[in-house]
């Protein structure tokens, strides 16, 4: 039974970080309905601005973190003003294909700097044990993975809900001309937007950098494997982005633990979650939170 | 009908028999002509080298998978990340049937056509079964949904023995009527044969968009309810347009399993579905024209970055990185500047083009 | 007087012309050889250092006219982004230039070249050690011992090192394709041929972020030993994950905990920098000689890659050696053939590599190919890992690997 508690405590950990990672591409389709295919380039950026600052310039991995967020909100603002500005209103394969030569770029730029192709990984600050309830671990560092991911998930929430500038990001999304008939900058908004979610990428960089080590190919493989994970949960919904996160997690975790190895398959967990993917779009196309357009001809 | 039958500064068309015409003059005709004969003359006057060759049979079988996504994405205007899935489809045909009765029997090279036929049905089949989920699906969402099939694809044949797990399936010679085509002929032969499949699907769909079948796909692109009250079927249009673009890309697939005499997953991944979409959206979508400059423009770019960073790598001392960096760098850099300043592709420089010789030496 | 001038001025402008172009052709022939590898895109963590390897190896032996009469050996090194279709270009254009001998790099690529290799009859170094490209094969010459060679003799080890007398339990945690199921297979057959393991369970990872029900799930199965093949991340999370758990064995084959073994790939210094002090105790299979051995050969390593300026995470590779190694190969083809006062040909070089045995500072053992094996260095070395450097415990010789290649 325990081994059942663990498969949902490791779902539960993985899910909340795909729901970080997921959180980006959440923030940046909400106000600016692009769909971010560089979004993996990005949390790679983070988590390489995070080791240089940390190791080859010797600043505490803390500071490290907050500037590698920092600097990737500034980074990911200054992408939208450069590119994507100039898309608004075109049709929606353009955008899509603007992030993915985006992707391309960031990846030759990455390619550039020692990163692009050796493997590193972050100085352990965090005690090596695990902590142990009832025969189910979980390690320091998933803990504080899963701690920061909530944190900052219920800071992106209060923001919304609360802030004036989140209530305009609000407005935006819900309708353009309206939002701008009543005074809201659209262009500060989308530029906010993306800097939010440059800076959330840069966390998931951070943590998923800590659990795997830092391997260009695999940070940057999140930005496509968190797609999943945003339809499901409805490309609008940071709540959608949580519980679908959640939800993967524990689909990969329990086809792992309980298919792999049983009726001769393997390796299903990289899949298992686009099948469900799919088998769940064709009853709630617009995923399980996702705003229902209506369209007029 | 304008007097001059050479030359026609516009639109003159007194029926609609003659708008339905593949070429508008004579001029047209001859200079199309003239350039089908320069691509099926010029390799017996000039001697090329394999490497050359290969990446002109590459190019070609590009052309033909990028028909079926243009007519997708710029004519019916759904969108797909999983059309390499689709030439895997066809590829992996080619090569489920050498598996079965071994890569030498007699179906395999000798009745290559009818293989290569076959493919493309197979490719039709799982576009049409991909497509789906189109019928409910919109935008973003569809993209994704074709993203999915690209992954499972990709994992199932990884995972399937029956396909040697992603390795390299071999596929036998093919033969001609004077026997079997060695290697010396080999590029040569398949450029032959490519270039005849990709004349004879450019002109299927020329002819296509000039029906009703083809026109019904740019009223679904347009405003699939509004076709619906026109009384069209989009539902059943838009799994028709995923199977029509399954069946370019399988055709494509099997002439890639042919050329390269064996089948391998990794020439069918998600970079090669992206890859797809840049050499259609430089192209030009929803454009002819566009089918064949795309491929052409992003090959050859990715051929002159490879001598550039050659180059570079002789004068640099940190040298292969900043070469092989540049790659992603231009082919992302030619995608987004397209995207930005010339959405409508190189297709619409050759319209520009065009337009201007036509009422050359008058303007307005 | 003006025109005398300039007479011998122009006379002399042209003597030296002449000379400047003629001068290189007196100063030896050139021989070509190609090589295309992965220096972007996946495996480029092995594959950059390994082409390193191999441009500092051909620049010193043109330095230092290593052929003699200043021959002189021109090898371009290609980026194939680990694409078979691009690999497949660089050789066709290769071909072209009339290359030698090929080094090639992937197991995918390698595979979907194998007919033509035997086609044109050409010479190849691969730097993936897959044993389905020397079966059938008569043109590929492998470097060192195979993955599969890797496993069985880790699955020896493990028999001849387990305490105890029950037959050991081992895990599989392999790559999802078939560069990680091949050694598995050759294993099993190892089993069926009587090797004493029991192969509990096989694991093919993802890209997982976390273990622990896999790593419970083996505990409770009774499992001791996980031989891995794959790269290096995937490892590394598990090994960090078993860490934490408090699973990994301290000793070799400590009781009811689990002991990581790995092969060619999963090792070297790539792993400690990924998993730190995870790696601690994690038994390594390679054939290659590493810097951390501090003999001899690991200086001559140091010393090539000082003068060429590399950094130390390059330097102290086992891929950086690995480059070496193939591009040491190539170079003594060439000069045993020359020595042997053949004609500069493919069919020459071929002849000359069947008999081709050399010390190479690089390797864990001599280089031996005989017209019956393709395999280089046979002799593999166990390395653990301690204190953050993997330590050579043992040279160790597969006994089993021969009778699955015979059962073949």
């Amino acid at each position: 039974m325990s081994y059942f508690f663990q498969i949902v405590v490791s779902g539960i950990v993985v899910g909340s970080i795909y729901a970080l990672a997921a959180l980006g591409l959440v923030l940046v389709y909400k106000s600016s309905r692009v769909a971010n295919f560089a979004h993996g380039q990005i949390i790679a950026a983070g988590a390489f601005i995070t080791f240089f600052l940390t190791v080859r310039l010797g600043v505490p991995i803390f500071f490290s973190f907050l500037a590698s967020m920092l600097i990737t909100f500034f980074l990911a603002m200054s992408v939208e003003r450069i590119f994507l500005r100039r898309l608004i209103g075109e049709p929606i394969i353009s955008v899509i294909m603007v992030t993915i030569g985006l992707a391309s770029i960031f990846d030759g730029l990455i390619y550039l700097t020692p990163f692009g192709s050796e493997n590193f990984s972050f100085p352990t600050f965090l005690p090596t044990e695990s902590i142990v309830v009832g025969g189910v671990s979980i390690s320091w560092t998933q803990l504080v993975g899963v701690i920061i991911t909530f944190v900052l998930i219920g800071c992106f929430s209060w923001f919304f809900k609360k802030s004036t500038v989140g209530i305009s990001m609000r407005a935006v999304s819900d309708d353009q001309f309206g939002a701008m008939s009543v005074g809201i900058s659209v262009p500060r908004v989308f530029a906010l937007a993306w800097a939010t979610a440059g800076l959330s990428a840069a966390a998931a960089g951070c943590i998923i950098g800590n659990i795997t080590g830092l391997n260009f190919e695999t940070l940057h493989a999140f930005g496509i494997v968190v797609f999943p994970v945003v339809i499901l949960g409805g490309l609008d919904s940071i709540l959608g982005a949580v519980v679908a996160g959640i939800i993967m997690g524990l689909i990969q975790q329990f086809a792992s633990g309980y298919l792999d190895g049983n009726f001769g398959l393997n390796g299903t967990g990289d899949v298992m979650p686009y099948i469900i993917l799919l088998i769940i779009l064709l009853f709630k196309p617009h995923g399980l939170f996702g705003i229902h357009e209506i369209e007029r001809v | 009908m304008s007097q001059n039958r050479w030359l026609a500064t516009g639109n003159f068309f007194t029926s609609y028999k003659q708008e339905q015409r593949t070429f508008f003059t004579h001029l047209d005709r001859t200079i199309f002509t003239c350039f089908l004969v320069l691509l099926f003359g010029w390799p017996l006057v000039f001697e090329i080298s394999n490497k050359y060759m290969l990446v002109l049979d590459n190019i070609l079988i590009a052309i033909v998978a990028v028909m079926g996504l243009n007519l997708l994405l710029g004519f019916a205007g759904l969108i797909s990340i999983g059309h390499a899935a689709f030439v895997g489809i066809g590829a992996y045909t080619v090569a489920s049937v050498c598996q079965v009765i071994g890569e030498n029997h007699v179906i395999v090279t000798h009745f290559w056509p009818v293989l290569i036929v076959c493919a493309g049905i197979m490719g039709a089949i799982f576009g049409a079964f991909v497509g789906l989920p189109a019928l409910r699906l919109k935008h973003l969402y569809l993209a994704i949904a074709t993203l999915s099939f690209q992954m499972i694809f990709e994992w199932f044949i990884q995972f399937m023995s029956f396909f040697n797990q992603g390795q390299t399936i071999y596929v036998g010679r093919a033969h001609w009527f004077t026997g079997q085509v060695g290697r010396s002929e080999h590029y040569l032969f398949w450029y032959y044969i490519i270039l005849i499949i990709v004349v004879v699907l450019g002109f299927g769909v020329r002819n296509l968009l000039k029906t009703k079948y083809g026109r019904c796909l740019v009223a679904v692109r347009d405003n699939d309810r509004a076709a619906d009250a026109m009384g069209m079927n989009p539902g059943l249009t838009k799994v028709y347009a995923f199977a029509l673009a399954g069946f370019f890309a399988g055709v494509a697939g099997a002439l890639h399993a042919y050329l390269y005499r064996g089948v391998g997953f990794d020439s069918f991944t998600l970079h090669h579905s992206v890859a797809y979409l840049a050499m259609a959206i430089v192209g030009g979508l929803g454009t002819l024209n566009g089918i064949f400059w795309g491929p052409v423009a992003i090959k050859y770019l990715d051929l002159q970055v490879e001598q550039f960073s050659e180059l570079a790598g002789h004068y640099l001392t940190y040298a292969p990185n900043v070469a092989t960096a540049l790659k992603p760098l231009s082919f992302g850099l030619v995608i987004v500047l397209f995207l930005m300043y010339e959405p409508r592709g190189i297709a619409n420089w050759w319209r520009i083009v065009k337009s201007y010789t036509k009422l050359w030496p008058f303007r307005y | 007087m003006k025109s005398k001038t300039a007479l011998i001025f122009n006379a002399l402008l042209v003597i030296v012309f002449v000379f400047a172009f003629t001068l290189p052709a007196f100063a030896g022939k050139t021989y070509k050889l190609g090589m295309s590898l992965a220096i972007t895109g996946p495996t480029s963590d092995a594959g950059n250092p390994y082409a390193k390897g191999s441009e500092d190896w051909f620049k010193f032996v043109n330095e230092t006219d290593y052929l003699g009469d200043g021959d002189k050996i021109d090898c371009p090194i290609r980026d194939d982004q680990y694409k078979n279709d691009i690999t497949k270009r660089f050789f066709e254009e290769f071909l072209d230039d009339e290359i030698l001998i090929f080094l090639s790099y992937a197991t995918g690529g390698n595979l979907a070249l194998k007919r033509d290799f035997e086609e044109v009859q050409i010479p190849v170094i691969p730097a993936s050690y897959h044993e389905g490209l020397i079966v059938d094969a008569n043109y590929t010459f492998m470097p060192v011992a195979t993955y599969s060679e890797n496993a069985v003799s880790l699955a020896e080890y493990v028999v001849d090192k387990h305490k105890g007398t029950d037959t050991p339990k081992v895990a599989f945690f392999i790559h999802p394709s078939a560069f990680g199921r091949g050694p598995l297979e050759d294993t099993q057959k190892a089993v069926s041929l009587g090797l004493g393991i029991d192969i509990v369970e096989v694991v093919e990872h993802g890209t997982d972020l976390d273990n622990t029900a896999m790593l419970q799930r083996l505990e409770s199965k009774g499992v001791q030993y996980v031989i891995c093949h794959t790269v290096q991340t995937p490892v590394a999370t598990m090994l960090t994950d078993a860490q934490r758990l408090g699973v990994t064995a301290t000793s070799f084959g400590e009781k009811g905990k689990l002991t990581f073994l790995g092969a060619h790939y999963t090792g070297g210094s790539d792993l400690i920098a990924l998993a730190g002090t995870a790696t601690e105790g994690f038994i390594w299979a390679d054939s290659y000689n590493l810097t951390s051995e501090n003999n001899e050969g690991a200086k001559k390593q140091l010393e090539l890659a000082e003068r060429y300026g590399r950094d130390d995470k390059a330097a102290n590779s086992h891929n950086y050696g690995a480059g070496i190694l193939a591009a040491q190969i190539a170079t003594e083809a060439i000069k045993e053939t020359k020595k042997a006062g053949l004609k500069m040909t493919r069919e020459n070089i071929y002849k000359t590599m069947q008999t081709l045995n050399f010390e190479s500072f690089a390797a864990a053992g001599p280089v031996t190919y005989s017209p019956t094996e393709r395999i280089g260095v046979d002799v593999q070395n166990i390395y653990v890992a301690q204190d953050g450097v993997f330590k050579k415990i043992q040279s160790f010789e597969s006994q089993y690997i021969q009778k699955v290649r015979a059962s073949r």
